[in-house]
């Protein structure tokens, strides 16, 4: 092998690798990096004087909404963007799908700037806020669905496709004549997400979809989700404060809290947080200032000093127990507590965003 | 892009949905339609009192008047008809349902105007149409065919100019959080438009031929028909004045739509 051979190769390295990192680029759907939205809101003075020295001396303060954030997301995935109240999620997706003009950072979809190629976005994507309806609240809903047909030029075959696919997920036929303001939230939510992927869009953002919904509506949301992203690999970002649908939904969660990342990856390791952890919330009888103490001795007595076992007194009356079911199962903690002590009310509640994200805090992922 | 064949098609298509659906509240409309169609006899009345009591209205006699009334019923129609819903864009801009006018392929305005069409506006539009006819017989005025381009042209022009002022001044709410004023102003100061420019004083007279032309919507291109040796150059600048006004509106929409940021949700 000579000099030039080995330049050769050498040349060929540089530039597969570049071609590799290229391609990663290119294939990645969504690249957020550092992304930020500040927002400036004026400090409003009270009374009418007050107003009138704000109109020329205003007293800003800054929210931090969106505090420098980096993801990429890969065609075909469904992403559970999660975080508490307040922690910038539905900013965030405003500046994916185009409303919003960040602060600082870069945000491409599909290669290119949402913000500043609003039209073209629009054309690539889908969106559901969240008890807002974007259907034409005064028309039957299938002649929204046949304007929607025109404005993204769906072709009939497709169409046609669509609705059969949708009627044999979610039963929309007999809504069809029916004007969307006379549509229950449910049946008014399933019909804005058939709405958001009659266009075969790339990317689909659902924020809240299945706040205010039953049980069954929202089962039905769940499975329209997962069919067609599995059909169509079409891309999905999901916020929710329903964890249920995290877990049947997303492969990858993005944990948010006051505008900065949190956690990134698989669902599994976050799974055991809220998978395994359940709280009992109890009344228990004679309940006095020694309780709390009593049942913490009771529980190490019974189940060994590492029983998974956490108790606070969160409100008047009731102490919440709440239990690691990977150390100590439920029905165990349930029924010794029942022999032993006299209870008078009992609930389980699944754990909520708050604590999962206290909890990641605490280290819990690390 | 969308080619504006394709916005018009989409527009007559959403509209014919739109008026399809309203028809179920075919008494609002009525009602409505008789509303409009009396406080139109009612300004008529006006003219008839202060006519009983002056011969002529700075030197305008009282079919003139009817005829630049007509003109002025006629041409804030489109404002009427089609931009309706800026009314409601300090609401929608409020409540955060603002928002969805973003997420589809089209051009914003387009999307947001099209969302209402304003039926008891059509009332309007043909008691306009009706009463310029009967004003125009009585004054004998002599239609050629040029003259009636140019009353095209002169309808055109002046709708273009009160559809700026209404839309720019609900653009307010962008801003704003009680813009509701900006909008009643110039709301209130269209009635205004169907009088001489000559009986208000300076200040006014200037403000509304300059500042917020609403002499355009009415008077000033009324003259062309009514007394077209006498018309002063300015009117023939109309249709700039229409376009440019409308293109001045266009900008502070769009510069409203990319600095508004939304509620929280
Ligand atoms: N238009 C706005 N102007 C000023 N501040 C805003 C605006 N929109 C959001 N914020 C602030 O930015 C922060 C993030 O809000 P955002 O709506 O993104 O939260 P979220 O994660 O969607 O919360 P939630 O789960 O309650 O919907 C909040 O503190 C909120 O008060
Ligand atoms: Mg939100």
């Amino acid at each position: 092998m000579d000099l030039d051979d080995i330049e050769h190769s050498f040349y060929n390295r540089q530039s597969l690798l570049f071609l590799f990192y290229f391609l990663g680029k290119i294939m990645s759907l969504i690249h957020i990096e550092n992304l930020s939205k500040h927002f400036s809101i004026l400090n409003r003075r009270e009374g009418l004087g007050g107003a009138f020295r704000d109109l020329f001396s205003g007293d800003y303060r800054t929210v931090k909404a969106v505090d420098g954030i980096s993801f990429d997301i890969d065609a075909g995935e469904i992403v559970g963007y999660i975080g508490p109240n307040g922690a910038g999620k539905s900013t965030t997706i405003k500046m994916m799908t185009g409303i919003l003009k960040p602060s600082g950072g870069t945000i491409e979809v599909n290669g290119i700037t949402p913000y500043a190629n609003r039209i073209r976005q629009a054309q690539i994507m889908g969106v559901v806020f969240g008890q807002r309806t974007q259907l034409w609240w005064d028309l039957p809903v299938i002649e929204s669905f046949k304007i929607l047909k025109e404005i993204y030029k769906v072709d009939q075959k497709t169409f046609d496709e669509h609705m059969g696919l949708f009627n044999d997920l979610v039963d929309l036929k007999k809504l069809y004549t029916q004007q969307v303001r006379t549509l229950s939230l449910g049946q008014r939510m399933l019909c804005d997400i058939t709405a958001s992927f009659l266009h075969n869009p790339q990317v689909v953002f659902l924020d809240e979809p299945t706040i205010g919904l039953d049980i069954s509506v929202k089962a039905k949301m769940r499975s329209v989700i997962k069919e067609l992203n599995q059909v169509r690999n079409t891309t999905i970002i999901l916020t929710t404060h329903d964890l249920g649908d995290v877990e049947a939904l997303c492969q990858r969660i993005i944990i948010i809290d006051k505008g900065s990342v949190l956690y990134d990856g698989d669902i599994k390791k976050v799974n055991s947080l809220f998978g395994a952890y359940r709280t009992l919330k109890l009344q228990i009888d004679g309940y006095n200032d020694s309780t709390l103490q009593t049942l913490q001795d009771a529980f190490t007595q019974k189940f060994g000093p590492e029983h998974g076992i956490a108790i606070a007194a969160t409100e008047e009356f009731w102490t919440d127990v709440t239990i690691d079911q990977a150390r100590t199962p439920l029905a165990d903690v349930l029924n010794f507590i029942m022999t032993t002590f006299t209870v008078s009310d009992v609930r389980i509640v699944e754990i909520s965003m708050e604590n999962v994200v206290r909890k990641v805090y605490d280290g819990a992922l690390k | 892009m969308r080619s504006l064949r394709e916005y018009i098609r989409l527009y007559f298509m959403i509209e014919a949905q739109y008026i399809k659906g309203r028809m179920q509240y075919r008494s609002d409309f009525i009602i409505s339609s008789v509303g409009m169609f009396f406080s139109s006899l009612a300004t008529l009345g006006i003219f008839w009192v202060i006519f009983d009591t002056v011969p002529n209205l700075a030197g305008w006699s009282l079919m003139e008047m009817v005829f630049i009334y007509a003109f002025y019923m006629i041409a804030i129609s489109p404002m009427q008809i089609l931009f309706d819903h800026a009314w409601q864009l300090r609401y929608h801009v409020q409540q955060g349902t603002f928002l969805k006018y973003y997420f589809r392929p089209l051009n914003m305005m387009f999307y947001y105007m099209s969302e209402i069409f304003d039926l008891k506006g059509l009332t309007q539009l043909v008691t306009g149409i009706a009463l310029l006819i009967y004003a125009s017989i009585q004054l004998h005025i002599d239609w050629s065919l040029w003259r009636i381009s140019l009353l095209f042209i002169a309808l055109f022009s002046a709708a273009l100019v009160q559809i700026s002022i209404i839309v720019a001044a609900s653009c307010a709410a962008f801003w704003v959080v009680n813009s509701y004023p900006v909008l009643g102003l110039a709301w209130k100061l269209r009635e205004f438009s169907p009088y001489p420019m000559s009986i208000f004083d300076g200040a006014f007279r200037f403000t509304f031929t300059y500042v917020i032309p609403i002499g355009f919507v009415a008077f000033y291109p009324s003259q062309l028909f009514l007394r077209p040796q006498d018309v002063s150059s300015l009117v023939y600048f109309s249709p700039m004045i229409g376009v440019g006004l409308f293109a001045i509106t266009y900008w502070i929409w769009t510069k409203g739509v990319n600095s508004y940021t939304g509620t929280g949700s």
